[in-house]
């Protein structure tokens, strides 16, 4: 029972990913262009190359990033949608820490990254105060909060700190940069998005702080009930999802953005949100959604440039990644649904005890 | 059931992408029947279509603004189809990517085995300068790129294509000079740029000059920037609140934004039953694109791209900042519309020659 | 001046009013929907093209509406029938839709084409024949009957929503879905009906960005005008009068920031666009739980638990 559950929740994703691309190859076939060709230039421009795995790790990074700071809070029950303004809170924070202190080196980067995950936890906090002591609905107040945080980073990179000709800020200096694995693009802010993806793990599913978040996010009410300090919690996952985004802000400036800049995070945490719900809040199968839409991203340019197919149909194959799957997911949970499943597994453990 | 309707849904998910892919699909070819680029988006093998022989010889460009927006970045497209065709090069893009894109779009290229990079803007100078320190193959030419830019690449392969942006201010501004009635002229910039402040100065001090010359006072409104190429509902609004503050010609380097502000130009000229208000284009002669176009600066990228493309085929290409000036005939006035009389034709024209000769403003 | 930032103020905030009306009307059954930005972008190219193709910027608005629609049914069935989380399917409409526009454009006209134009849906002074530059007549006459249709849509909605009937039971699905249903409302199909709604209303707004406002297609044309609707609903307390106060002011914030531009006040305009955004997490904060909305917003229906 409990096994084909797992079956299930397994097959949602693939058949909708392969569904997906079968309408994707279908808009290729319409333009003219062979979709095995296509698809062919996808996959050798994601990972064809060490180079070209490096470009997909590092692009994965931030979006490893804001898919757990989507997984740790949506564990606990808290619909967090500020993954972006966190993500860019700790970006702002690091940006005028590791170039307007004047300090340099892996003091600098450490100062970052932990003034990073402040930043992004203290932003969180804000959507999380009002939801806990005003009864507020946190997704509106965290999409709020995303703009504000983008305005934010606006006034910083055309007026404040702005260097030079470019709205942009000044680079992080060389000595702050985070080093390269090997002759790859990614950097060691993937490994950091690694360990944050395991720590998570382990806090989740082997520590009895996390069984009881994890109650406290399946039926508050009986949480309640149970003598759990729930407000504790909720505030809790507010502060520790956010900090995960903030410190992949932080991360990824010091690693690969190196400066503020227009456009600079923008869909990062919805992104994580999705890639959450389809690894169905498992943090490691967050990593590995995460990599895959990296993948899509990276490949598609190549995609565009051997076939001349549109790089917005890997959008529009991303998207009905997303769509599938969320519908999919929510559809296996219907009562009809789970029945006919039950039905079918009772069926076929009748027929391998019948043999 | 449910699984039922999901697959009714699915199928005619699939079957309305599919149709419109189809519907699409067909109107694009009969659109582009009578049109030299064949594709939708960089095909390639385009190239050895025109003149020269196919070189095997490949260009890529990076634009954060469409290619379709009927200003700068088509202009700079078609530049560089026009180039290729020329020099029987291959063509790819990738366009209205975000600034944080940039150097992502850059090395995809770079990547892919493309000789050369072509980053219409002085927008994109880090993104080309970190780029060209990894691939030190591959050849990035930069429109707009700063004197000093060529110098920073270690690898010595960037070079700066640069119009002159004060003469680019000049062309228009001394247009704008001899246009103005309410001695009020404007600029709508796009990013905050030192070229776009470049062009607002030369534009504000030769419409100055010009109007001085024939004694009247012209002044140009503060430079203001839609920080975004694509705002078309920026420039509808920046030139409906510069109307409203007296001002009759109007320049701009903001691709989309120039088209918004082109039609609250026109609606402006057409509430007043005459064409009073004017727009001088740029970067193409789009003479007739709108009714209160009467000029236009023309800067000819073709020919910067396709030096460009020589330097890398006899493999001289590198660390040069090519100029593009009137008298390289880089930068030329378009044609004027009827709207200019003909003494103002004339009094343009001699201008234009003073700047060619060096003597404009002296 | 400040009558050229008040028409200005007329002509930003109307595409806010019919988004935001959407908004209301699926909130209001129960359905929050982060998704407008999508439907906005499909209904603003569909308008664009049908426009084109006709030369009649009315049939382009219908168009619009009738692909807000079609893109909103996607929506309906998923959060509806299959009870899928109501925000993420609104942001995957939001990745959906935009791509898709880009997409139909890019294919429609190819590569590097001339800038393409339509013409823009005429003002009732200019059908009228009226030439004037008086500030009354151009606030109230110089307007296309979009503008119009959207003020006569908020009376409606008000009209609905505290006098019919029907617009009681409309909002009681928002409210407590499970008692409506025992008082013998179709809840599903009221759900539905919003979608519908939401859906016309959010393509018109974007087919409004194409047909009435300005002169052609760009990609991201809508510019986050889905959210600051999203924010106006919340703002505006959830009323038909609340919406039309709350987009009148954020649109008065935009013209505003564009006219301080053009003055060059030294402050970062950033901080204007921010208004709408912090303006509505201030009134969350001060409004307590009680005035939070609907009550049965983003969550799930289903009929069998009864």
């Amino acid at each position: 029972m409990k096994h084909t559950n797992r079956i299930v929740n397994l097959l949602v994703p693939i058949v909708s990913v392969l569904l997906s691309f079968v309408i994707g190859c279908i808009i290729m076939a319409a333009l003219g262009a062979n979709p095995a060709t296509a698809l062919q230039s996808l996959w050798i421009g994601a990972f064809g190359t060490m180079r070209n795995v490096g470009t997909t790790l590092s692009r994965a990074t931030p979006l490893i990033f804001t898919a757990l700071c989507a997984c740790f809070a949506y564990r606990c029950g808290v619909f967090n949608l500020g993954g972006e303004g966190q993500f860019l809170m700790g970006a702002i924070v690091s940006c005028v820490i590791s170039t307007q202190l004047g300090i340099t080196g892996l003091p600098a980067i450490i100062l970052c990254l932990i003034a990073g995950a402040l930043a992004g936890g203290v932003w969180a906090l804000i959507a999380g105060v009002l939801r806990v002591f005003r009864g507020q609905n946190e997704m509106i107040i965290s999409i709020m909060l995303n703009y504000v945080a983008t305005l934010f980073m606006g006034v910083i990179y055309t007026s404040w700190l702005r260097d030079g000709s470019v709205p942009q800020t000044v680079a992080v200096p060389d000595e702050t940069q985070l080093s390269r694995l090997g002759d790859l693009r990614a950097t060691t802010a993937f490994i950091l998005a690694l360990v944050v993806g395991l720590l998570v793990y382990y806090f989740l599913f082997h520590t009895s702080k996390g069984f009881q978040l994890r109650a406290v996010g399946l039926n508050m009410t009986a949480a309640q009930f149970n003598g759990f300090a729930v407000k504790k919690f909720i505030l809790m996952s507010f502060i520790v999802s956010g900090a995960i985004a903030g410190l992949g802000g932080s991360a990824d400036l010091l690693g690969t953005q190196f400066r503020l800049i227009n456009g600079y995070g923008s869909g990062y945490g919805f992104d994580g949100v999705a890639m959450a719900l389809i690894a169905q809040l498992h943090p490691i199968a967050a990593i590995v959604v995460a990599i895959f839409f990296a993948a899509l991203r990276v490949g598609s340019t190549t995609m565009q440039a051997a076939t001349g197919v549109p790089t917005s149909v890997s959008d529009i194959i991303q998207a009905l990644v997303i769509v599938f799957t969320v519908a999919g997911l929510a559809m296996v949970k219907l009562p009809q649904f789970r029945a006919v499943i039950d039905r079918m597994a009772t069926k076929s453990v009748q027929k391998k005890e019948a043999v | 059931m449910k699984k039922l309707l999901a697959l009714l849904l699915a199928l005619t998910m699939v079957l309305s992408l599919g149709a419109c892919g189809n519907k699409t699909t067909t109107t694009e070819g009969d659109a582009n029947t009578g049109d030299t680029s064949t594709g939708d988006t960089g095909d390639t093998g385009t190239g050895s279509e025109g003149g020269a022989e196919s070189t095997g010889l490949k260009v890529a460009m990076i634009c954060d603004s469409s290619i379709s927006d009927g200003g700068w970045g088509m202009s700079c497209y078609n530049a560089m189809v026009a180039a290729a065709e020329a020099n029987g090069w291959e063509t790819a893009y990738s366009d209205s990517i975000a600034q944080s894109a940039y150097y992502d779009t850059i090395v995809s290229y770079c990547d892919l085995g493309y000789d050369l990079i072509y980053a219409p803007g002085n927008q994109y100078t880090d993104a080309v300068l970190q780029a060209a320190e990894e691939y030190p193959d591959i050849a990035f030419a930069l429109l707009n790129g700063g004197t000093d830019t060529p110098d920073k690449a270690t690898n010595g392969n960037v070079t700066s294509l640069l119009p002159d942006a004060q003469q680019v201010g000049w062309i228009a501004g001394a247009l704008a000079g001899l246009m103005t009635e309410t001695g009020t002229v404007a600029f709508i910039g796009g990013m905050e740029l030192d070229t776009t402040l470049g062009k607002y100065e030369g534009f504000a001090e030769a419409a100055a000059y010009v109007g001085e010359q024939a004694g009247k006072t012209v002044s140009a409104l503060d430079i203001v920037y839609s920080g975004d190429f694509s705002a078309t509902d920026k420039g509808i609004e920046f030139a409906k609140a510069m109307i409203n503050q007296g001002a009759d010609v109007f320049f701009g380097d903001a691709s989309a934004v120039d088209s918004g502000a082109r039609q609250a130009i026109d609606e402006a000229n057409a509430a007043s039953g005459s064409v009073k208000i004017y727009d001088i284009a740029q970067p193409s002669d789009l003479l007739g694109q709108n009714e209160c176009i009467i000029g236009s600066q023309v800067t000819d990228n073709t020919a910067l791209v396709s030096l460009c493309m020589e330097a890398v085929a006899n493999g001289s290409f590198g660390g040069e900042v090519i100029y593009g000036t009137l008298q390289n005939g880089v930068l030329s006035a378009g044609a004027l519309s009827d709207l200019v009389p003909a003494e103002v034709q004339d009094q343009y024209n001699a201008y234009l020659q003073e700047m060619q000769d060096g003597t404009f403003m002296q | 001046m400040i009558s050229e930032v008040l028409l200005s103020t007329v002509r930003m905030a109307t595409p806010l009013i019919f988004l935001a009306l959407a908004e209301l009307y699926s909130q209001r059954a129960g359905l929050v929907h982060i998704g407008l930005e999508g439907l906005a972008a499909i209904g603003s190219l569909v308008g664009f093209l049908v426009s084109l193709i006709t030369g009649s910027p009315m049939l382009g608005v219908v168009a619009g509406a009738a692909a807000g629609i079609l893109t909103n049914m996607i929506f309906a069935y998923a959060t509806i029938t299959l009870c899928a989380e109501q925000i993420v399917y609104g942001m995957a409409i939001n990745i959906f839709a935009p791509a898709l526009a880009a997409f139909i454009y890019r294919v429609y006209f190819g590569a590097g084409s001339e800038l393409v134009q339509v013409g823009l849906m005429s003002t009732l002074s200019q059908s009228l024949g009226i030439q004037s530059n008086n500030f009354i007549v151009q606030l109230f006459l110089d307007q296309t009957p979009m503008v119009y249709l959207a003020y006569i849509l908020v009376i409606v909605t008000v009209i609905y929503f505290n006098r019919t009937k029907s617009g009681l039971n409309y909002k009681a699905v928002g409210e407590y879905p499970k008692a409506a249903a025992t008082l013998g409302i179709n809840v599903i199909g009221v759900k539905y009906v919003a979608s519908i709604l939401c859906g016309a209303l959010a393509g018109m707004g974007g087919a409004y960005l194409t047909t009435c406002y300005a002169n052609t297609y760009v990609d991201g044309n809508v510019a986050g005008r889905g959210f600051i609707a999203l924010a106006a609903v919340i703002f505006g307390r959830w009323t038909g009068g609340g919406v039309l106060l709350a987009c009148l002011f954020f649109g008065f914030c935009d013209a505003l920031q564009i006219r301080l531009q053009v003055g060059s006040f030294g402050i970062p305009y950033q901080f204007f666009q921010m208004i709408p955004y912090v303006a509505t997490i201030l009134v969350l904060a001060l409004l307590g739980m009680k005035k939070s909305g609907p009550k049965g917003v983003g969550k799930a229906y289903l009929p069998e638990e009864r």
